[in-house]
């Protein structure tokens, strides 16, 4: 069996993330990069998307708390990923699968590094399509 | 010229959908005037031999409600649909997969267990399962398989129309009957019910502050709900602002909030999904914890934003 | 050889079911198996949902009778959360529970059996439907039925939201409050429901008990099954849907137990056969014995017949008078006469009617004190109530957060599948000899279980005026011998 590499998707920021460097070679470089101006245009339904279009995990990359260009973008991106965590968590599936940093990395230096630390996790978790459709504990929900 | 021959057929369901084409009352007998009901097993039976022998295409109608989650009625509802024009999923288990769609959350073995095995009240010494195949006195007996998952109707067939609710109210019903014999129907694909969201029209909406604002969830029962105001200003959760309109507002009018039999609003595929989103925008906690400490208190998030249309959501449909 | 016949599809339990029988070397019935082809897993699914959600997933199970399960699901929430539902809250939920009964024994009654009644089961079956037994009495009977249905439905749906999937009540109390204005127009449909029950059984005496042929049949050997018996009582042994002890009594009529609801599990056992999802339930004590009726049966049966079997009256006057001409004319009680099933359903309809009509006058039926907020979660609820087909048990148990861990269900007709196998066996002994198969079997195995079941019932009774079936009659080498279809 090969070694399995989970796949990743990176929402960022260009407001705070990479905007110093050439976004082609960002692009480049790292895998499924979804650029935005606002993480705050990440609807609930695109990170499930992401999941059906085969995605393990998806990391997203936002502005810095109280910084966001759109006022609150970032303030409701995190909210909407708090309550998919709860939700993935009643269906089974890690939260540790959508991970949402705010932060501010100008020359994008941080992203691969982040994406490769993202990506252990996921490799630990396993792939995700064996988890959907899975068995709730037994013993009470979650 | 002969009347158009329609038939109205039940694969997983509980008999509702079928009791709310009868709570149209006398209307029923006016259109049993002018079509031939070939097949309705709740008023009539049918042999599959009969159905078999009919010509593709033969039936102007098929009306199909409930789920599919066994042999048998995947092949019924192949059968209709070789036989049918038009194919219509009437009510939420056939539209979306229904409430028994949360049998998703667990597998076939888990459910065989408790119900053949674990329950209290089982007595069984031989550890009997139902078998698809089984012999007794030195015959045969056959039973159709029960399949892993529970599946909407178009996951099996293709399907023309959608009548969602749980079940459809009979004004709906009677509202798709004349589309259908006045041939005054929409797109194909289209579901037969009205495009916005519960909210819209809503009694409760002028209730409604500037903005709705969650500091913590209170759940039903804990509560004396006031009949007027919006469930969401009353920090219950309420389906409203991500379920399709048209029920009448059956449960608001109880008093009870909304939990979503219609399905998604016209270009959603997953209500659930937009939910989240409506949900988020109404939360109103700062810090992580505070986050994290008012979701937490949402006890059911699938049980929630799930309960009629689990088999149709994006992550199940990707399973 | 053996033989077997099929008859297939006919029996539904929200769903399809078939019936096997099996003939021996004699060309004898051997036995009979009435597979139920059907499970969804509700006490699975239910497990990590809210325990006040239940009375809401709950009806799911059955659109025909969810407000049974509805109400099933409620008292398990007063019993898990240890609330007494206030006085008003008592009367609106007995409210929406009677108007439901009146409905669904009448649906049953004019739909589904009264032709075998009205024009009797030799009848042309290209008559034998409601339309014939409009045309035999010659009134709008099937206008007047609509219209109760529709009436009583009116109040459900006002109480519980839809009429076919209510989702109305909470643990101690409803959710709503009835006013006046409601009062005038519920008042009103009771009446009517009350007259409506009387001309029915009024119908019933004149065109059953007055026709001697029809008589006979009912009091026949073929329709009688010496089972046990089950069903819910108050304290004075009258019959009550919504609350009160479980009862059960011998073949005999001895009294074999009587218990509160929470003990269920000490007496009721579900055996497991590899030829049907269904579970067949039995009496545990005894232990399970087979298909069989009599001296040592461990099965018993649920419903009208059986509920009144087991109580010494009625709750209300009308319905009690009407109980005791009954047995007059049974001539024994317990009466294990099946297709009396029929009669006990229209003096159940009655005192429903009557008791709508009693809550309907009731002053604290608009009181607006309808939630007693007094709630204790523990751990363990059990909720029942005698649903229109018989004795229906929710049994809950839940964490500290209030989400179901545990779910049993004991549902009504579960109670009498084995006693349908053995009905329909016995009309099957009675009309199948060699390979003949005479062709009043048809309409006498429908009967057998028609008078059980209204979900088997709808099944089986054709608009036609008949079931289609096909019977194969087969060799052991399972060559096709002769094929009897109808029509």
């Amino acid at each position: 069996m090969g070694k399995y590499n989970p796949k990743l998707v990176c929402f960022s920021c260009k407001f705070s993330w990479g905007y110093l460097t050439d976004e082609g070679s960002l692009s480049h470089e790292i895998e499924n990069w979804v650029p935005l101006i606002c993480t705050g245009k990440i609807d609930a339904t695109y990170i499930i998307e992401a999941f059906r279009a085969g995605a393990d995990g998806v990391l997203i990359l936002g502005c810095p708390e109280g910084n966001c260009h759109y006022q609150d973008g970032n303030y409701e991106a995190k909210k909407r990923v708090y309550l998919l965590h709860r939700l993935l968590e009643s269906l089974g599936i890690e939260k540790e699968r959508i991970r949402i940093v705010l932060s501010a990395d100008p020359e994008g230096k941080r992203i691969r590094e982040l994406v490769q630390d993202t990506k252990k996790k996921l490799a630990e978790l396993g792939p995700l399509k064996r988890k959907i459709g899975r068995t709730v504990a037994a013993g009470g929900g979650i | 010229m002969d009347k158009p021959k329609v038939a109205i057929c039940w694969l997983g369901a509980c008999g509702g959908c079928d009791e709310t084409v009868v709570d149209i009352n006398e209307v029923l007998l006016r259109v049993a005037g002018v079509v031939d009901i070939v097949l309705w097993p709740v008023a009539m039976d049918f042999k599959y031999d009969r159905l078999k022998g009919m010509q593709n295409g033969e039936i102007a109608l098929s009306v199909i409600n409930g789920n599919v989650r066994n042999s048998e009625q995947e092949e019924i509802a192949k059968l209709l649909r070789d036989k049918s024009r038009l194919v219509v999923a009437f009510g939420a288990c056939a539209c979306f997969g229904g409430t028994p769609g949360l049998a998703n959350l667990t597998t076939k073995s888990d459910i065989f267990n408790w119900v053949y095995r674990d329950a209290p009240t089982v007595v069984n010494p031989n550890g009997n399962y139902p078998q698809v195949s089984s012999r007794a006195n030195g015959e045969e007996l056959t039973l159709p398989e029960f399949y892993g998952r529970v599946y909407p109707l178009n996951a099996i067939i293709d399907v023309d129309y959608y009548l969602p609710g749980c079940p459809p109210p009979p004004y709906l019903v009677m509202y798709a009957l004349s589309a259908v014999l006045e041939n005054k129907l929409p797109a194909k694909g289209s579901v037969l019910a009205p495009r916005r969201a519960l909210c819209d029209s809503c009694g409760r909406n002028k209730s409604k502050p500037d903005r709705i604002s969650i500091k913590e969830v209170k759940r039903i029962h804990e509560v004396e709900a006031d009949p007027n105001v919006c469930f969401l200003a009353q920090s219950i959760i309420c389906l409203g602002p991500a379920t399709r309109d048209g029920c009448g507002e059956s449960c608001v009018r109880i008093n009870l909030p909304c939990r979503g039999c219609f399905g998604p609003v016209e270009g959603v595929e997953d209500a659930g999904a937009k939910f989240v989103s409506a949900m988020a925008a109404i939360l109103d906690a700062e810090s992580d914890e505070e986050i994290i400490r008012v979701v937490s208190q949402i006890i059911d998030p699938v049980g929630y934003l799930y309960r009629f249309t689990l088999p149709a959501s994006i992550l199940q449909k990707s399973a | 050889m053996s033989d077997r016949i099929t008859i297939n599809p006919i029996t539904r339990l929200e769903g399809h079911g078939k019936i096997e029988i099996f003939l021996d070397d004699k060309g004898e019935v051997r036995d009979v198996y009435w597979q139920v082809v059907e499970l969804r897993g509700f006490e699975r699914f239910c497990i990590g949902r809210p325990v006040e959600e239940l009375p809401r997933i709950m009806p799911n199970i059955c659109g025909v009778c969810p407000t049974p399960h509805n109400m099933a699901a409620v008292k398990a929430l007063d019993d898990l959360y240890g609330v007494e539902p206030t006085p008003a809250a008592k009367l609106i939920r007995q409210l929406q529970y009677n108007a439901f009964m009146v409905e669904d024994h009448l649906l049953h009654f004019y739909i589904l059996s009264s032709p075998d009644f009205v024009l009797g089961p030799t009848a042309d079956p290209a008559d034998r439907n409601v339309l014939g037994v409009v045309q035999k009495v010659g009134m709008d009977i099937g206008g007047r039925m609509i219209e109760v249905r529709k009436r009583c439905r009116e109040i459900i749906k006002h109480i519980a939201s839809k009429p076919a999937h209510p989702e109305g009540g909470l643990p101690g109390g409803v959710s709503i409050v009835i006013t006046e204005e409601d009062r005038k127009w519920m008042k009103e449909t009771a009446n009517l429901c009350v007259a409506f029950c009387q001309f029915s059984l009024q119908l019933f005496r004149q065109v059953v008990l007055e026709n001697k042929e029809y008589l006979s049949l009912v009091l026949s050997d073929a329709y009688k099954l010496n089972t046990y018996y089950l069903g819910q009582v108050d304290e004075d042994n009258r019959v009550n849907f919504y609350e009160g002890k479980l009862r059960i009594v011998d073949p005999k009529g001895n009294e074999y137990a009587r218990f509160d609801c929470h003990e269920y599990v000490d007496y009721i056992g579900e055996w497991v056969e590899p030829w049907t999802y269904i579970r067949l339930t039995h009496l545990r004590k005894i232990g399970w014995k087979g298909l069989n009726e009599g001296e040592t049966t461990a099965l018993y049966r649920v419903g009208p017949l059986a509920r009144l079997n087991v109580a010494d009256g009625m709750l209300t006057p009308l319905a009690h008078k009407e109980f005791e001409t009954m047995f007059g004319v049974l001539a024994s009680k317990p009466a294990h006469h099946t297709l009396a099933y029929h009669w006990a359903r229209l003096i159940e309809a009655l005192q429903a009617a009557e008791h709508m009509q009693r809550i309907a006058n009731d002053p604290l039926l608009t009181s607006r004190d309808i939630r007693n907020m007094d709630l204790n979660l523990g751990k363990v609820g059990v909720g029942c109530v005698e649903a229109a087909r018989g004795t229906l048990i929710h049994h809950y148990e839940a964490d500290v957060d209030g989400r179901a861990t545990k779910v049993n269900l004991i549902v009504a007709t579960q109670h009498n599948a084995a006693p349908i196998c053995l009905s329909v066996k016995k009309a099957a002994m009675e009309f199948i000899k060699g390979s003949e198969v005479k062709e009043g079997f048809f309409n006498m195995v429908e009967m057998a279980f028609r008078a059980y079941d209204p979900c088997l019932g709808c099944a089986t009774h054709a608009l036609p005026g008949q079931m289609p079936l096909v019977v194969n009659i087969r060799n052991s080498e399972g060559s096709l011998l002769r094929a009897v279809r109808r029509p």
